[in-house]
């Protein structure tokens, strides 16, 4: 008899969205695009076709299946954002990044210490990359909340390669947009724009670090950061910058958004860690979105579940210290 | 009697004006289905009785500078007579806010924010409910008799306190200023400052007295 010893990090069967009824609503999506009832799709949902639409479908990539993590609704993903250029709270951005800003054409700039700067369509690098793949990952903000979310897009270390960094090069800063014409939050300036990132050069070429195109099959709404972010799942989501138009190789470590906001409360590696307090409040467990009134709260892991990958990174740091 | 004293001095619209607010979460919790709420529902009805609450200790501080900034108007005098049931809701909401927080966070991350790694902002808001508690018991006939006019006066100044510690607190529970603060609380400052203005320049010494 073989027996089946679950994983840690697996949730019961039951747990789980069933396959097909997921597979089924993604392909409805895809017929939609390749213009099955596209008059109609085309007036009821604008945007999702604006938007970046390369590369759809992504093929499931079976080392992040959502098989063993259950996907957050779509709904509450797409309407609970932190996107602060366009308003603090977290019903916004829904709104507010779907009202006259435009994400297609979009330009992203490969730029610093390379030998290949670079200037792309989004579509033409997603051509140039080799098409999209989907991975599933946990998604813990540092406000004590989680997601899981279905990914389209492709591996960070593609891009850097495409970039050619030069040895000297050491870090990747990533900048967003800076539109505040279109952006409320930018216009009311609620923190320091354009929003920046960095990873240091391993972090970027670590096979988890990702840039997502697209969540559900589709191509990502504005307020997810269209039409390209970086996904960071073994780091708090406020590294997960949206909508880039910069990438930098550099030889400092490149300083962030937040960490200069309020350098006491936000680091630069922003790993997900329960034993270490946001310095307000505890990191121990998190609020799982999308589990009703009195449902959901479990514990926070070390690095968001992704040790085994990425503790190697990490190894001799004090991680409270370089939280 | 005018009409807005009248309606000022109903006990049924007070009532009413309380009451509503914690009803309020039901229309985007269970009704209307809003996906930025339905993530976390709880999560909105433990800021929405905390806001409440907040609003509400501003609201019935103000009562008394109003009293004194406005000697004739019956207005001001008719929102006096319901300082107690103004402040009682008040703790009321705190109650539910606690609450709210008790099923959303659970009792482990409460004990590791006040024991095992103190929060200020945490403590700020036990120490706001703390107050508001002895409050809401002492504020029966029989403490003011018990307690007599003065002492029960002064003990019930702690709900200055109160407001300052739950300004903080909710100053801290956000990652940005959230300029709410000031719309809650900066009127009382505001109308604070001009009561103590006024007492001061008072000419008239039993006028002081009646402060």
């Amino acid at each position: 008899m073989h027996l089946r010893f679950p994983k840690d990090w697996a949730l019961p069967a039951a747990a789980v969205t069933p396959e097909p009824l997921y597979r089924l609503a993604q392909r409805r999506e895809f017929l939609k695009t390749l213009g099955i009832g596209l008059a109609g799709a085309a007036l009821l949902r604008p945007s999702a076709l604006l938007a970046a639409t390369a590369g759809f479908p992504a093929k499931g990539n079976p080392l992040y299946p959502g098989t063993a993590l259950k996907p957050t609704a779509e709904e509450y993903v797409t309407s609970f954002n932190n996107f602060y250029e366009f308003g603090t709270d977290k019903s916004e951005p829904k709104d507010y990044a779907n009202k006259g800003w435009k994400t297609d054409p979009w330009t992203v700039e490969l730029a610093g210490l390379v030998n290949q700067p670079a200037k792309f369509d989004v579509n033409e690098l997603v051509k140039k990359i080799g098409g999209l793949e989907e991975r599933v990952y946990r998604h813990r903000c540092v406000e004590a909340w989680s997601m899981v979310i279905p990914w389209d897009g492709f591996p960070l270390a593609k891009l850097v390669a495409l970039a050619e960094p030069k040895p000297e090069a050491k870090y990747v800063r990533f900048v967003s947009f800076n539109d505040p014409a279109h952006a409320v939050g930018q216009k009311e300036g609620n923190l320091d724009y354009p929003y920046v990132e960095g990873l240091r050069l391993d972090e970027a070429t670590h096979e988890l670090a990702f840039i997502a195109t697209g969540i559900y099959g589709k191509a990502l709404p504005n307020q997810n950061g269209a039409p390209l972010r970086l996904v960071t799942p073994w780091k708090y989501g406020f590294k997960g910058i949206k909508s880039i138009v910069r990438i930098e190789f550099t030889a400092a470590q490149p300083k962030n958004t937040w960490s200069v906001m309020a350098p006491d409360e936000y680091g630069f590696y922003a790993n997900v860690n329960p034993k270490v307090d946001h310095p307000r409040w505890s990191q121990a467990s998190e609020r799982v979105i999308g589990a009703g009134l009195l449902g959901g709260r479990q514990a926070t892991l070390m690095f968001n579940g992704y040790e085994k990958q990425v503790a190697a990174l990490y190894k001799g740091m004090d991680l409270a210290k370089n939280f | 009697m005018s009409f807005p004293e009248k309606l000022l001095r109903s006990k049924v619209f007070i009532w009413t004006l309380l009451v509503l607010p914690g009803l309020w979460p039901v229309w985007p919790v269970f009704v209307s289905g809003n996906p930025s709420v339905g993530a976390d529902p709880l999560k909105y009805v433990l800021h929405h009785y905390g806001f409440v609450a907040c609003v509400l200790l501003a609201t019935v501080l103000a009562f008394t500078p109003l009293r004194v900034l406005f000697p004739k108007s019956k207005l001001a005098l008719a929102l006096n007579r319901h300082r107690r049931l103004v402040g009682v809701a008040g703790f009321a909401y705190a109650l539910l806010h606690l609450t709210a927080y008790l099923f959303h966070d659970g009792w482990a991350t409460l004990v590791h924010d006040v024991w095992a790694k103190p929060k200020t902002f945490i403590l700020a808001g036990l120490g706001a409910f703390t107050i508001l508690l002895v409050l809401a018991i002492t504020s029966v006939n029989a403490f003011v008799r018990w307690l007599g006019g003065k002492r029960w006066k002064n003990l019930h100044r702690l709900a200055y306190l109160a407001a300052a510690l739950a300004a903080y607190h909710q100053i801290y529970a956000r990652k940005l200023f959230p300029v709410q603060v000031l719309w809650i609380f900066g009127p009382l400052v505001v109308l604070e400052i001009l009561r103590v203005v006024r007492q001061r320049t008072a000419a008239n010494p039993e006028a002081r007295e009646k402060m």
